[in-house]
């Protein structure tokens, strides 16, 4: 890393002024659009306020015991955690398996590469709609359920409070796989085919050569996916409100989706800002945690590379 | 934080010349599967855009058919329905606004924070940092109120800049490693040059990283043309609409008219799909550069 | 707030043109209407209102324009807004400084809670000289006397069937109390129908149920002063919940109806009875309107009826009580004269029959009361008028967020959780200061 020399004190001055000028307008719409929100989110959410008129009701942390101690909240929480579960275990190999696949040399590969980012460029908004109407009673997967065959597996896919959670579950694959896919193909372009093809030569199974030579290579991408998945599923908001509402009896209820309903659609917007403050919370702890734990090999690599 | 050690490290493979040969070749069982899983992610999309060639009686009295005969008219009645288009308009000044502002301030940012040393520059990486983890669901009513307070309601480019805020933080630590990469030796050379610190970040530094910019443009340009809780709350006037919040709108307006909302749906996808149709090689090789340096 | 009142506002070509029509009679004649008020000032009005599809949208703006020719120094500057944006919206607009100058507003707890905004205009003094030709229906937008908002319909809950599919089951005449409705469910069952249709993804469909056996089962003081006072102490209230809980035993409502929405497409509840897929629903007056939006059955009202709540066996209820609410206008404060002015042409005959007459709703001046066209409608708004007692939705006459808690403690309830008591239990907690 590059280190201006200093020079006179002329120089530090002129070093200063290029630093406010970087750093300047960066740090100002930083700031300002999205640390105050927090900062306000933090001051209304020691207060009770329904929205109107100044906040004169201090409750002091009221809030946040009531939500760490509402079962509709611990019941969001697990659906966040269950989600991040279900995204390690299944998403997480399938997005390493099509990556694999998609990059064989095949014939239209560019266009199935397409096709299959293509959910992660729709909005929230037109997927969830796309889906509901795919779902609903009698509609599209009912019928193709049944047209192989299977009308006895067709369910009430956003009705059954057993199930929704895992309807949405196949949703949220759908929309946000890509994203992993493209991620897993750029890093495999780091496993050199030489690296698989002496495994091969030397005898080594597929499932070996990519426990051992695939895996570890690809280890600086699944980490990051793994952390970006994780902030993502911890944040789900937008698809299952569209979708559910978070329904049926707080089936599909997560975090983001609870404090818009029971904070601001209650207009309990003191208690709304509460559960947002967790959430954030709780991403900062995972981001601090994971860091710490998770990546701390990926930084002593890094040291050593970036000094060279 | 998590991506620059990655990439430093991925960096270090990458730079080796590209070379790939065949495994040998790829199986049809390969070809199957991979036609299956394309096939499965697109069979939403298609099932919504052929559903616009039909019409509302023929989609209630039987969900799933072929249209029979392919009707035009909704899509054409709605190609020439002005509001589709101004909800367009909107979404694109918007999500050009808001990457222009993301990607140029957080270059800067990423340049200041990756090659020069200050007290603080840590720290101030890690208020950056902060941005990832807050969802702008999570603050976008104090962000109402606050943007009502600047008097920026009701504008797409208050809109713009402030969704470039949220944009920030995801340019800076992506930019931020990869122009850490770049050897010191181009800079001394810059500089002995008499071109200045910022004439190398203009000149040289900014040319080099066009993978990274390309990258970060991209996934700013997309959460912004995606994005429906901050224009639902920021925007009062449906003249300021954008397409997702078109959509939903649309959808509640018409829903009636089922086969209407399922042509207005598949155009609303068509802006995603055409950009990465001409995008694709970019986007990958964007994410390539991103990871792997 | 209310989705509810959203969906009744899209109606077919022909209603539109009707309406076209409508306006070019009223631009020529009209507009000589409203009294010249304190008109000489310029002043403009913002409005607010949820009307974004016709034919409320064009009412609307046609009502804006007329008022305009009337007195030209007024300008009204109608901006629709969805529905469910309200909810954020008003409260954020209260707190900012430029609130608009009329607004939608549906009275009672939600109302109350805006008045500690004190932005909020005290409406009294400049309506009464004509809010009496209103009646009963203006008391739900006032707060201990003072008039807040002003109503411009009302909404009355009841069921609405299908007349072709009871006498499909052997149905003859429409169920009067709780046991001919159960006789009838099982008719309806054994002939391969689904009895009931209910959209219970939006939850407030859940809640007209258990506030209809509420009503029934409670007597009219009882609801009057234990809803007020957020106490629902009164063993009718639990008795509310088991009947509920008797009668969801039945299983009356049709397959997933935990995820059927009430009113959005064909699947939702209001579209299966406008296709023909269930007999009944418990829903607003809005319904005709709805379920002309998503069917295409141009016969559609000739097989449609409509019959009140049944009564309970036991129960302390006026059985002539009904369950309703209605949409309003608030001004905001440093609104000109001429915003209480606007409302009273709004509740003038010349506008109210033109709410009648293009079923936007029904109308709260009794006089225009012969421009209902609709023969069911005639058939809800006489009922309305002898009511001994018009109950508020619980969650609209409660304050915000007590209402949703109960709204969603009886979706609970629908969904197999809870009990009758946890409903009750969602009310004293909320409204005792717990977020839970």
């Amino acid at each position: 890393m590059s280190t201006p020399r200093i020079t006179s004190s002329r120089g530090r001055v002129r070093i200063r002024m290029e630093l406010g000028f970087l750093l300047g307008p960066a740090t100002l719409l930083f700031a300002g659009f999205v640390l105050a929100p927090i900062g306000i989110a933090i001051y209304y959410s020691l207060y009770s306020w329904g929205g109107y008129g100044p906040l004169t009701d201090f409750v002091g942390l009221k809030n946040y015991t009531d939500a760490l101690s509402g079962s509709v909240f611990k019941q969001a929480v697990e659906h966040n955690v269950l989600l991040v579960a279900l995204s390690l275990l299944i998403q997480l190999p399938l997005a390493v398996w099509i990556a694999m696949l998609l990059n064989r040399r095949m014939r239209g590969r560019a266009l199935i590469r397409v096709v299959v980012f293509a959910p992660y460029l729709l909005s929230e908004a037109t997927a969830a709609i796309i889906w509901a109407l795919m779902l609903s009673k009698g509609s599209f997967v009912d019928q193709a359920l049944k047209a192989v065959g299977l009308s006895g597996q067709i369910h009430g896919w956003l009705a059954d409070p057993d199930i929704v959670f895992y309807t949405l579950f196949v949703v949220i694959t759908w929309k946000y796989i890509g994203f992993g896919i493209i991620l897993m193909l750029a890093g495999l372009q780091a496993v050199p085919a030489e690296l698989r093809e002496a495994a091969a030569i030397d005898g080594a199974s597929p499932w070996q050569i990519m426990r051992s030579v695939v895996l570890p290579l690809l280890g600086p991408t699944i980490r990051i996916w793994i952390f970006l998945s994780v902030i993502g599923s911890l944040q789900l908001f937008d698809l299952v409100w569209i979708m559910t509402l978070g329904g049926p009896a707080h089936a599909s209820t997560t975090m983001v989706t609870y404090m818009i309903d029971h904070g601001y659609k209650s207009n309990e917007y003191g208690y709304g800002s509460a559960v947002s403050v967790i959430v954030f919370a709780l991403c900062f702890a995972f981001a601090l945690l994971y860091q710490r734990f998770v990546l701390r090999r990926d930084l002593d690599g890094a040291l050593t590379n970036a000094v060279r | 934080m998590v991506i620059i050690q990655t990439t430093a490290r991925a960096r270090r493979v990458g730079d080796r010349p590209k070379r790939r040969r065949r495994l040998g070749r790829t199986s049809p069982a390969a070809y199957l599967a991979a036609i299956l899983v394309a096939g499965l992610t697109a069979l939403p999309l298609l099932f919504v855009i052929i559903d616009g060639f039909r019409s509302t009686p023929d989609i209630n009295s039987k969900p799933v058919g072929w249209p029979s005969p392919w009707r035009l008219g909704n899509y054409s009645g709605i190609l020439g329905d002005q509001q589709f288009w101004r909800f367009l308009g909107n979404s694109a000044q918007i999500a050009v606004v808001s990457t222009a502002l993301a990607v140029g301030f957080g270059a800067m940012a990423a340049f200041a924070l990756s090659r020069y040393r200050f007290a603080g520059r840590e720290a101030l990486y890690g208020f950056f940092v902060l941005g990832l983890l807050l969802p702008p669901a999570v603050a976008a009513l104090p962000l109402r109120l606050w943007m009502s307070r600047l008097h920026m309601l009701d504008n797409i480019y208050g809109l713009g800049v402030a969704e470039a805020a949220f944009a920030l933080p995801v340019t800076i630590v992506i930019l931020r490693p990869f122009m850490a990469a770049v050897p010191v030796e181009l800079e001394d050379a810059a500089v002995i040059d008499g071109a200045g610190r910022l004439g190398f970040f203009w000149r040289i530094l900014l040319p080099l990283s066009t993978p990274a910019l390309a990258t970060v443009g991209v996934l700013a340009f997309v959460t912004s043309w995606n994005s429906y809780l901050l224009p639902l709350l920021v925007f009062d006037q449906p003249e300021h609409f954008t397409l997702p919040l078109g959509v939903a709108t649309f959808q509640s307006q018409y829903s009636q008219d089922t086969a209407k909302v399922m042509a207005f749906t598949a155009l609303s996808i068509a802006p995603a799909v055409l950009f990465l149709i001409f995008a694709e090689r970019r986007i990958v090789d964007g994410l390539t550069g991103a990871v792997k340096g | 707030m209310r989705i509810r009142t959203t969906r009744y506002l899209g109606l077919t070509a022909a209603v539109a043109t009707v309406l076209t029509a409508a306006a070019c009679g009223s631009g020529s004649g009209g507009g000589s209407k409203p009294a010249a008020a304190d008109s000489t000032a310029p002043a403009t009005i913002t409005w607010w209102h949820n009307g974004t599809a016709d034919p409320v949208l064009s009412l609307w703006q046609q009502t804006a324009d007329a008022y305009h020719t009337a007195h030209p120094n007024v300008t009204i500057k109608p901006d629709p807004i969805q529905n469910e944006q309200f909810q954020t919206k008003v409260p954020l607009a209260l707190q900012g400084n430029n609130p608009p100058t009329l607004y939608q507003q549906w009275g009672g707890g939600g109302e109350k809670s805006q008045l500690s905004s004190g932005k909020v205009l005290d409406l009294t003094s400049a309506v009464s000289s004509w809010i009496g030709d209103i009646g009963q229906a203006a008391t739900r937008w006032q707060v201990d006397g003072k008039q807040y908002g002003i109503p411009y319909e009302q909404h009355v809950v009841g069921f609405w069937y299908r007349k072709d599919l009871f006498a499909k089951a052997g149905i003859t005449t429409p169920p009067t109390t709780m046991d001919d409705l159960n006789a009838d469910v099982a008719k309806l069952k054994a002939a391969g129908i689904a009895p009931i249709a209910i959209g219970s993804k939006d939850r407030w469909p859940d809640a007209f149920w258990w506030e209809y056996f509420a009503v029934r089962e409670c007597s009219v003081d009882t609801l009057k002063s234990q809803i007020s006072a957020l106490k629902l102490t009164d063993p009718c209230f639990k008795k509310a919940g088991d009947d509920l809980g008797t009668f969801m035993a039945t299983k009356p409502f049709q397959d997933s109806f935990l995820g059927t929405p009430a009113q959005q497409g064909a699947g939702s509840s209001a579209g299966l009875l406008a296709n023909g897929q269930a007999a009944m629903e418990l829903q607003g007056d809005w319904e005709g309107g709805v379920m002309k939006s998503l069917s295409t059955d141009s016969q559609l009202s000739t097989k449609t009826g409509w019959f009140p709540f049944p009564t309970v066996p036991g129960g302390q209820g006026d059985p002539k009580a009904v369950l309703g609410g209605g949409d309003g206008f608030s001004c905001t404060k440093g609104a000109p004269p001429a915003c209480a002015d606007f409302l009273k042409y709004i509740d003038s005959p010349e506008v109210q029959t033109k709410i009648a007459s293009q079923g936007v709703g029904l109308p709260v001046n009794p006089a225009a009361a012969s421009a209902l066209t609709d023969p069911t409608l005639q058939a809800v708004f006489q009922y309305d008028q002898q009511a001994s007692y018009v109950q508020t939705y619980f969650d609209i006459a409660m304050p915000t967020n007590v209402g949703q808690a109960l709204d969603s403690a009886v979706a609970d309830f629908f969904a197999g959780k809870g009990s009758p008591q946890s409903i009750l239990d969602s009310v004293s907690s909320t409204a005792g200061g717990s977020n839970k």
